[in-house]
């Protein structure tokens, strides 16, 4: 049935938990009330992306983009633009620093500078609904892999692509592929990787929830290709949404028969079972993962024999990321030569020679724009940052980016230039990672954010080699001291000596990379480190012991009259002076908790 | 076979082999912590990281876990691979001072002072260096499963499941004996091991029964090995050359057929533990008599050193005789050979120790040739006879003071006093008495037994050695307590009667014997089980019994037994003694 509008609320994880399933409920309930229903549909959709302005809808066919939606707003937005034709301009996006409202998504910057490949279906389609994928030319690809061509064309096809992994390695996807259809053994088994652990990454997690099916399309071309019959979706629990729409998912594809026996009537076989991950970091490694589905700890063991030989009991095993597999369809159905298009490099005759497609990254930490964004390889990270993400929240000075999630280095603002691409991010000591991006600024103290991050790689360690368990202990350990003003001179030599043991001798790229952060930031922002060390000052402010909060008297009297605001909310009783008159922070008191900087209207105190 | 060059130096070795094994070969040491020959390598502790140069590429990696390739390069000194071993045994070190195995390889590497604060722990309390030897051992080799980690970080550690005892645990001990710090124990609990002569001793599964076995090879307990409870292990099927460990053999049952059988099955040794006044099985350094002989033995549990489970010399040692012999309550008869034995434990104590001995007797009864001179000699040898059965043994104070030991309560009946003899060991001379079995193989070869419970001979002075059923011969204590030499001199008049006949070629029989005449025979086997020969048999294929004509003394008890008249005696059927009668009246 056609409908004349489609009302396409977003229910990613982001615009869930802020109601959007409410905002849903009630644009149903008003639709009916109008008499709209037979006009108007409300589809849920994935993710959009622009998880900073959610809950939001997209009002189809004319791409009208609605953001921080509340229930309130629904009657109006009904009455106005479904009944009286009239956009509603108030709940439009608005860039900041402009007054002028974009009403059409395609036009809004976040959105216009994307390419979507591996997310072309979000916010058009139901991802519960296996027609609508169809209808998107969802399957095409499998049907013309099981009809015209044979798995050594499919793995043809993927080399020529240039596709790599997308779960950070960044090793050629065909040439995997290759390896293990050649491996000897009798059965063979495809994994997607879908265990995102990174904190505030979210790209496999909004892929699933938006288009499932994309994912199980590139596993069965992946299935067909290797000659495998068995598949096998490692995803973390703590994803309920995606876990239900991947159950769909699956459940629909074997009804429709794209999955299980004899696929398409052409002989093939191929089931997927979901293993649920309990939401260790390291089970994303791939051996930690595959000792994980087999029923053992999640521990990495030495890859000296490839997975793709000897992997999931010991057969030759091919797992790629979600991203990855969700890359697979669109190759086929667009060709080799559409995918390198887009990117950096030359594949032809290096597979290693450059970087095609588009990659997914999550933005977060200081900029205005923090969401999902899919961009083509080679853009540079000032245009993601800026034009995309909106540049950094608060009119604030940008200080670094983090790429690749916990264990990915930051990069300082000389080389904001850099473009999006495997080899030039580990140039710099950073990497492509599975696509976490935070930005920090000016605010950020960089030995702070280096221990935070160097913390959680520590605690997510399982333990087992010496040099991740033991050294990122004692990194963590010096950082600690540097951030409460005990660190000396020795201190950073020793921290760059552990961090590079911890690098080269560690067992698995968990302990590899883990020292990135650290090692970056002693690179590019050596300065705060000495400024810790030997000033005992943090120059971004954030290291409790190194901080006083004073009161410019100046400004406290003559701005604020001593409104006494801040001694009322001092948790410690250490602000001194009566009201309408001068103020002061008694440093022995003092907590440093900044809660009389947060509350001081005239910004009379200040931080040294 | 490849080649490659480890330090400069070219090695040949097979390709895939590690890196580790190849350096050994090379006579190159690389330091290491969790490896272990028993598994597949772990590659956890990184010490044993080692440069690989292929062109102009080089990289780190485990010698433990890297497999071979022809003409790589390895560099196991170089400045890189010193550093790393350096940082990563500093880092060891500061989190283990106190375990010797780390400080004794920090000082192999040169490691003095580590740069990180020492994370002081007692040895006692947490040695665990989480090399995960024990968990590979339990999991790969023993196939057990119990042993894992559990928790991240610098928080992991080796637990039991749930932090509890499990039940999959089957006390191997493999953990322990691969721990490299010590750091787990076995602890002996409720232990009520089995008391046998040969399990002194620790044992393991797999061992030689005595070294005067025949044939002398190893046997597996089935009970203990790691191999029947779980299926894992095989270690010593991997260490055996010879290919000789068959984990499939069974028990089997051959059937051999033979004219004559000698019975030598010979004797138990009466449990003294049914005489709970001695203490055996109860006090520490009590023994029976066979246990003593295994300590004495030099292939023995102590190599044949005289010492009590602390591992010190005995200061006096008593020597109890006609345990369960010569006992109204157990054994009336004597079991000959105490006598004897008991004189020669206290000579080879006297020999090897400077304990003072003490023999409990109630007569001595030294018989044999040159029996009573060695009695004599020994007691020029200084031992103490006691004249009385020993009351009772207990625990006690050697004269008030040290260690506690055992004492004997006894009356001395020469000098009419009770008498408390303190002592460190105890050995009891206990019972020979016929073998649990006896019964069934009497059964099975008809043969009677005596009062005693040994075989019944068929004539007690004439005729010694053979038993009612023809062909069937005993020998030694089976047929009563016996020494050596009459044991030898039976065994070998029995071995002489077998040959003679065996030399015969055939048997006389009494013409006398019974016969069935088939076509009467209902099958009924009455007559099968009244044979006080075992003369008769049943044939399944033609339903009737049979007579071996061998074995028949013609007493004729079947005929009379017969109901339907089909047993009769050959030449001596109703038909031809009523037709002898019949040519006597004419």
């Amino acid at each position: 049935m056609a409908y004349r509008t489609y009302l396409m609320v977003c229910a990613g994880t982001g615009c869930v938990a802020n109601q959007s399933m409410k905002v849903k409920d009630k644009l149903d309930a008003e639709v009916k009330k109008r008499g709209l229903d037979q006009e108007v549909s409300v589809v849920t959709t994935g993710c959009n992306g622009f998880c900073a302005v959610g809950p939001l809808m997209v009002v189809q066919p004319d791409g009208i983009f609605y953001q921080l939606l509340k229930e309130t707003d629904i009657p109006y937005i009904v009455e106005e633009h479904l009944i009286k034709g009239r956009p509603v301009k108030e709940l439009m996006y608005t860039p900041p620093k402009e007054k002028v409202p974009i009403p059409k998504m395609s036009d809004i910057p976040f959105f216009a500078d994307q390419t979507l490949i591996v997310l072309r279906n979000r916010g058009l389609i139901n991802p519960e609904s296996i027609e609508e994928y169809i209808a998107r030319g969802g399957y095409e690809g499998l049907a013309k892999v099981l009809t015209t061509m044979t798995p050594d064309d499919v793995i043809r096809e993927i080399k020529a692509s240039g596709l790599r992994g997308r779960g950070g390695g960044g090793f050629p996807t065909g040439i995997k592929w290759e390896t293990c259809k050649h491996a000897p053994g009798d059965k063979r088994y495809v994994i997607c990787n879908a265990d995102e652990g990174d904190p505030g990454a979210f790209m496999d997690r909004s892929t699933i929830e938006s288009d499932p099916h994309a994912v199980l399309e590139g596993m069965l071309i992946g299935a067909y290709a290797i000659g495998s019959s068995e598949g096998f979706v490692y995803i973390r629990n703590e994803y309920p949404i995606a876990l239900e729409r991947l159950q769909t998912a699956i459940t629909q594809a074997r009804e429709y028969g794209v999955l299980g026996k004899n696929v398409f009537d052409k002989g093939f076989d191929f089931d997927v079972k979901i293993v649920r991950g309990a939401g260790a970091f390291v089970c994303g490694e791939s051996t930690a993962l595959m000792a994980s589905i087999e029923g053992r700890p999640g521990e990495p063991r030495a890859k000296y024999v490839h997975t793709v030989e000897r992997g999931l009991w010991d057969k030759p095993t091919c797992l790629n990321n979600v991203e990855t597999w969700a890359n697979v369809p669109q190759i086929i159905v667009r060709g080799a030569s559409w995918f390198t298009g887009i990117g950096t490099g030359d594949v032809t005759s290096d597979p290693w020679g450059g970087s095609k497609g588009t990659k997914v990254f999550s933005l977060s930490g200081k900029v205005n724009n923090t969401g999902l964004i899919e961009v083509p390889m080679g853009i540079t990270l000032r245009k993601i940052i800026y034009d995309i993400g909106g540049g950094i929240r608060d009119g604030k000075k940008f200080k670094a980016v983090q790429t690749g999630g916990p264990s990915g280095g930051f990069i300082p603002e000389a080389l904001l230039d850099l473009p999006v691409d495997y080899e030039e991010l580990t140039k710099v000591g950073s990497m492509m990672g599975s696509g976490g991006m935070v930005i920090a600024d000016e605010d950020n103290c960089m030995v702070d954010m280096a221990k935070y991050f160097l913390s959680f790689t520590q605690t997510e360690s399982c333990g087992k080699c010496v040099p991740c368990r033991e050294g990122t202990k004692r990194m963590l350990d010096i950082l600690e001291r540097i951030t409460v003003g005990e660190g000396t001179e020795e201190d950073l030599a020793l921290l760059e000596e552990l961090s590079n043991m911890v690098v080269e001798s560690s067992l698995c790229a968990l302990g590899g990379s883990a020292p990135n952060p650290v090692l970056t930031t002693l690179k590019y922002f050596r300065e705060e480190y000495e400024a810790h060390v030997r000033d005992k000052k943090c120059p971004g402010h954030s290291c409790r012991q190194l901080i006083t909060y004073n009161i410019d008297s100046d400004i406290c009297v003559q701005k604020g009259h001593g409104c006494h605001v801040c001694a009322k909310n001092c948790p410690d009783g250490a602000i001194v002076g009566e009201s309408k008159q001068v103020h002061a922070i008694d440093v022995m008191k003092c907590g440093k908790c900044g809660i009389c900087y947060d509350v001081c209207k005239f910004d009379a105190i200040y931080i040294e | 076979m490849v080649t490659i060059n480890i330090d400069g130096k070219p090695v040949e070795v097979l390709e895939d082999t590690t890196i580790l094994k190849a350096a050994e070969k090379a006579g190159v040491w690389i330091p290491t912590m969790c490896h272990s020959e028993y598994f597949e390598p772990y590659g956890v502790c990184r010490l044993c990281s080692v440069e690989v140069v292929r062109g102009k590429r080089s990289r780190i990696v485990t010698a433990c876990n890297f497999p071979v390739r022809g003409g790589m390069n390895v560099l196991t000194n170089s400045e890189r691979v010193k550093w790393l071993r350096k940082v990563i045994m500093e880092l060891t070190l500061s989190r283990w001072p106190n375990v010797r195995v780390v400080r004794e390889m920090a000082e192999r590497l040169g490691v003095a002072e580590p740069r990180f604060k020492s994370l002081e722990r007692d040895e006692a309390e947490n040695a665990c260096i989480l090399c995960g030897m024990c968990v590979n051992m339990c999991n790969e080799v023993v196939k057990a499963g119990v042993l894992g980690f559990a928790h991240t970080g610098i928080k992991r550690e080796v637990v039991l499941p749930f932090d509890e005892r499990s039940d999959q645990c089957i006390v191997c001990g493999s953990c322990a004996h691969v721990c490299p710090t010590g750091h787990i124990k076995m602890i002996l609990e409720d232990y009520r091991g089995k008391r046998s002569e040969f399990t002194l001793g620790p044992k393991t599964p797999i061992y030689v029964p005595t070294l005067q076995a025949v044939p002398r090879v190893p046997v597996i307990d089935t009970e203990s090995c790691i191999h029947f409870q779980t299926d894992g292990c095989e270690t010593c099927a991997k260490a055996c050359e010879p290919n000789a460990i068959d984990f499939g053999m069974k028990d089997e049952i051959v059937d051999i057929e033979v004219g004559q059988v000698l019975l030598a099955t010979g004797f138990d040794l009466f449990d003294a533990g049914a005489m709970a006044q001695y203490g055996y099985g109860r006090l520490d350094n009590v023994y029976s008599s066979l246990e003593f002989e295994s300590i004495l033995n030099s292939t023995g549990p102590t190599g044949g050193k005289i010492v009590m489970k602390n591992g010190k010399e005995p200061r006096a040692v008593g020597i109890i005789h006609c345990i369960g012999s010569r006992d109204t309550n157990h054994h009336p008869y004597c079991s000959r050979v105490c006598c004897m034995y008991a004189l020669k434990f206290a000579h080879l104590v006297k020999d090897r120790t400077s304990a003072a001995i003490y023999q409990f007797y109630i007569d001595m009864r030294a018989f044999g040739k040159g029996y009573e001179e060695f009695y004599n000699r020994l007691l020029d040898e200084g031992i103490t006879m006691i004249r009385g059965k020993a009351a009772e043994v207990v625990e006690g104070k050697w004269s008030g003071e040290g260690e506690p030991s055992l004492k004997i309560r006894c009356e001395d009946t020469l000098i009419g006093k009770f008498r408390e003899i303190p002592v460190d060991m105890v050995v009891l001379c206990n019972a020979i008495e016929p073998r649990t079995d006896s019964d069934v193989i009497r059964r099975l070869f008809s043969v009677s037994k005596s009062p005693d419970g040994f075989f019944l001979e068929r004539h007690p002075k004439l005729d010694p050695t053979s038993t009612a059923t023809d062909g069937v011969f005993i020998a030694g204590c089976a047929q009563g307590p016996k020494d050596i030499p009459d044991t030898v001199a039976q065994a070998s008049s029995a071995a002489a009667r077998i040959l003679s006949l065996i030399s015969k070629g055939e048997v006389e029989i009494e013409p006398v014997r019974a016969m069935v005449q088939e076509e009467y025979c209902s099958g009924c086997k009455i007559c099968n089980n009244l044979c006080p020969y075992g003369a008769i048999e049943f044939l399944q294929e033609s339903k009737v019994s049979h007579v071996n004509e061998a074995l028949c003394k013609g007493c004729g008890t079947c005929v009379a037994a017969c109901p339907s008249s089909a047993m009769t005696g050959h030449g001596f059927t109703d038909a031809q003694i009523l037709a002898e009668l019949d040519g006597l009246m004419v």
